[in-house]
């Protein structure tokens, strides 16, 4: 996919209401491939927290015999952040207020991951 | 294994006490056989004798962990007696081995229509078919296992990787300001898991089959949340 395709992406996500900000980031190691977001949101550190968060729960399926996981959701009382597998080594993760509408959204970004490859 | 098959067909021609002989005397020969259990166990819940049938497919388990035909017995026999919260915790184990099996898929959708009465669906943290696992931030297990496997090595691990992934949820949603922590999801192909602080120090974790909808599994995750705080209270 094109870098343009990518921004497309990118704009699907944020159009979901209550979204701050999406970023395709490299889950090895932590940095942000592209990104739309807020001017507030500080989208360095969402990448290298996502990428330690998606690092810990690969050890976590590992030690259960599942798969590796395709997506992770941290929900917090005042926002949340979803991430979702595209092709390796990328992930799509939103960030999220807490009224936002996390059902549309893990679909939305199922979609939009897809769409990476 | 030929007792095996000849057991199988007495049983199918409703001769249970000639199967049974020759289940149990395949049994004397062969008794780490996880198919010579569960021939057993299909006898004797044939029989009408449930206790049995759920030992010797206990027993099956123990020898293969990922025992389909256990797994599905033991729902049955939850079924026919009316605990149904128990048949689909065994269907969800059943369909975390075999996920695209349909016939497992639509005992799942069948048990989860029925009406449940008010205790049914009450967590048991010492029941190993319950998928809960209980632990400290430090990665220390305290109750509970996970549903694919009795083994506590395993529950072990487990422990010690979710608390690993509880502590950096945590430190992220610190950093971002997303505040306390309710909980964390993982997807994968094959599987479902909730990981729902308890307390500042202690966690559990929840694994169901990827055929649970998340919903359902966030609901059953608070009713765990709370029989856990309860739990850890009268540890103290």
């Amino acid at each position: 996919m094109s870098i343009a395709g990518w921004q497309d992406a990118l704009r699907e996500v944020t159009g979901v209401a209550g979204v701050r900000g999406a970023l395709i980031i490299s889950a090895e190691d932590g940095l942000v491939i592209a990104e739309t977001a807020m001017d507030d949101l500080a989208t360095a550190d969402v990448a290298a927290l996502s990428a330690a968060l998606v690092s810990r729960a690969r050890r976590c399926t590992a030690a259960l015999h599942a798969t590796p996981p395709e997506s992770v959701h941290l929900v917090g009382e005042r926002g949340a952040v979803l991430a979702v597998a595209g092709p390796a080594p990328l992930w799509l993760v939103a960030v999220a207020r807490d009224d936002a509408e996390l059902g549309r959204l893990r679909l939305v970004l199922r979609d939009a991951a897809g769409a990476l490859h | 294994m030929a007792f095996l098959e000849l057991g199988e067909r007495l049983r199918q021609r409703g001769q249970l006490a000639a199967a049974a002989t020759v289940a149990l005397a395949g049994l004397g020969h062969y008794p780490a056989v996880a198919d010579a259990h569960d021939l057993l166990a299909r006898i004797r819940a044939d029989q009408g004798n449930d206790a049995g049938a759920i030992a010797a497919w206990h027993a099956t388990l123990e020898c293969d962990t990922g025992h389909l035909g256990a797994r599905k017995g033991l729902a049955f026999i939850a079924f026919r007696s009316g605990e149904f919260a128990l048949a689909e915790r065994y269907l969800e184990a059943a369909a975390m081995g075999a996920p695209h099996d349909a016939t497992i898929l639509a005992a799942l959708d069948r048990v989860r229509s029925l009406p449940r009465g008010s205790t049914e669906d009450a967590v048991r943290l010492a029941d190993p078919a319950s998928g809960v696992l209980l632990f400290d931030m430090q990665g220390m297990r305290l109750a509970g296992t996970v549903a694919d496997s009795g083994d506590v090595s395993v529950a072990d691990a487990v422990s010690a990787d979710a608390a690993g992934l509880a502590r950096e949820a945590t430190r992220a949603a610190r950093l971002l300001g997303l505040g306390a922590v309710r909980h964390i999801v993982l997807e994968t192909a094959d599987a479902r898991i909730a990981v729902i602080p308890v307390r500042h120090d202690a966690a559990l974790l929840l694994h169901r089959s990827a055929s649970t909808p998340l919903g359902r599994l966030l609901a059953l995750g608070g009713r765990a949340a709370h029989a856990a705080r309860e739990w850890l209270e009268r540890m103290q």
